[in-house]
């Protein structure tokens, strides 16, 4: 019986430290809930004098467009991994079909889930809590475009990682979001954050969306810098991971692991 | 002269320092059936994926009915098709879609109608509705085989396209590609452990021997050289 025990522990000791990604998920999980909440908290006892009404909206403003970068970015991972899964994926790519075609579609699918998941939680938040989401006015599409292009450009960095490196990068799909949400100050204003993780956090477009977000809600505020910094930096990281993303196809292609890929 | 449908020239593929496919020359008609024999890792299946793209060649070239593959790749994939055992369709989606969906990549005109008579050609109408994950081996061949020939490709690739087969279903498939080879004029090239059917199937056999072509020419020229009978007496022989 022992032995049969100490071969089952290898074997699962194995799954989950065999690769860096699992091992990673293994001991970041307990940092990043206890930074999240310990700076979300923070935000919310400094500022007591916003009224629970305020606090409620930019949370749930907050939760709902968090969720389109979270869409987003599932939304393009999980159909490209379906070709990986049901070992498709030289069939796909020995038709006429072109690479940017596969980028293209990735996207637009992308697009159309994520409208779809996430109607039903603005139409809930509404009813349930009188949340009007649409309060943020035409910048609302603004801050919704650029979630989303964040989500594929995260999309298209894991997938190329999953090409190239295995399926061991899959687990980064559900990781890598949660990775950057206590830098990214979804839920409390950058100066929450020590100096020096702000001068990291503020290369994420994430951080300006969400402060962005904070202003029109609580100040009616615009700040168009913000909005001018947001779009440059989202260009530029869409960009640098769609051609991440063919530049694996390419390295696939060289290494003949569009064979091998499957379950 | 006549068309070539493949001709490569000093193809050669390595991995890191390892040499898969070794200055691989060869030129084969428009038309026939043309088998790749070979011993397990000496390259049959990795020739095969680079005729399609799926592999880019460490250095050579390879030009598919006289247009070159690296200049010319979405071209040539109109024309050319594969299947394998190994590589499956969709599995969540029913047989019908998946063909629809193949038959739309490749731009076939009245797909539906196509499809239609694929699957009745290749008995599988009556899984049209059905998951293709929930398919048999041998049924997930004969729709892999429709997929294959839903372009009319003239080129058709077919990694081991009776592995794991019954003999019946086997016997049905080679069937169809004699057939199917005839009426359309074709060229197709095989790989195969099954040397019975590389020798019931094909005129012309290339001989891979750890990435190297020890043998490019017609089967009976193979047997008078040798002096045997069949490829099994070859290969039983073969040091």
């Amino acid at each position: 019986m022992i032995n049969r025990i100490i071969a089952l522990l290898i074997r699962y000791k194995n799954i989950a430290f065999g690769s860096f990604p699992r091992l990673l998920s293994i001991f970041y999980w307990p940092t990043v809930q206890i930074l999240f909440w310990g700076y979300f908290t923070n935000f919310f006892v400094s500022n007591n004098e916003m009224g629970v009404w305020t606090a409620l909206n930019i949370i749930l403003s907050a939760v709902v467009l968090w969720d389109v970068l979270f869409r987003g970015q599932l939304g393009l991972t999980m159909s490209f991994f379906e070709e990986l899964w049901s070992r498709n994926l030289p069939n796909l790519f020995i038709t006429p079909v072109k690479d940017y075609e596969i980028v293209i579609s990735l996207v637009l699918i992308s697009f159309i889930r994520t409208i779809i998941g996430i109607t039903p939680a603005i139409f809930f938040a509404n009813y349930f809590f009188e949340f009007h989401l649409f309060e943020l006015g035409v910048n609302l599409i603004f801050l919704f475009a650029n979630l989303l292009m964040i989500g594929w450009s995260i999309g298209f960095i894991v997938s190329g990682l999953v090409l190239r490196y295995g399926q061991a990068f899959e687990e980064l799909a559900w990781a890598i979001i949660f990775i950057i949400l206590p830098f990214s100050c979804v839920y409390y204003p950058l100066s929450s954050l020590p100096d020096l993780i702000q001068k990291i956090a503020i290369i994420l477009p994430t951080v300006h969306i969400f402060e962005s977000m904070r202003l029109i809600l609580i100040e009616q505020k615009i700040i168009t810098g913000n909005f001018i910094l947001i779009i440059s930096l989202n260009v530029f990281y869409i960009t640098l991971s769609i051609n991440f993303f063919l530049k694996m196809i390419e390295v696939a292609r060289e290494k003949g692991l569009l064979f091998n890929q499957g379950e | 002269m006549s068309l070539k449908s493949l001709s490569t020239k000093n193809l050669s593929k390595k991995y890191d320092n390892k040499t898969v496919i070794n200055e691989v020359t060869i030129n084969l008609p428009s038309k026939g059936i043309f088998g790749v024999l070979g011993k397990n890792g000496a390259g049959k299946t990795t020739f095969l994926a680079m005729l399609m793209g799926l592999i880019k060649p460490t250095s050579g070239n390879i030009s598919i009915f006289e247009k070159s593959l690296e200049y010319r790749k979405y071209e040539i994939l109109k024309e050319i098709n594969f299947q394998s055992p190994y590589v499956e369709l969709p599995k969540k989606m029913t047989v019908e879609q998946n063909l629809l969906f193949y038959a739309r990549l490749y731009e076939v005109k009245n797909s539906k109608e196509k499809v239609h008579r694929l699957s009745k050609d290749l008995l599988v109408t009556k899984l049209l509705d059905s998951n293709y994950g929930t398919l048999s081996s041998g049924q997930k061949t004969r729709v892999n085989l429709c997929k294959a020939l839903l372009n009319d490709p003239k080129l058709l690739l077919l990694d081991e396209p009776t592995a794991s087969l019954d003999v019946s279903t086997s016997e049905f498939i080679r069937r169809y590609l004699i057939d199917f080879q005839k009426k359309n004029n074709s060229a197709i090239i095989i790989t195969s452990h099954n040397l019975d059917e590389i020798e019931e199937m094909c005129s012309y056999i290339i001989l891979l021997d750890k990435g190297k072509v020890t043998f490019d020419g017609s089967k009976t020229s193979l047997f008078k050289n040798n002096k045997y009978s069949s490829l099994k007496e070859f290969f039983l022989n073969d040091k």
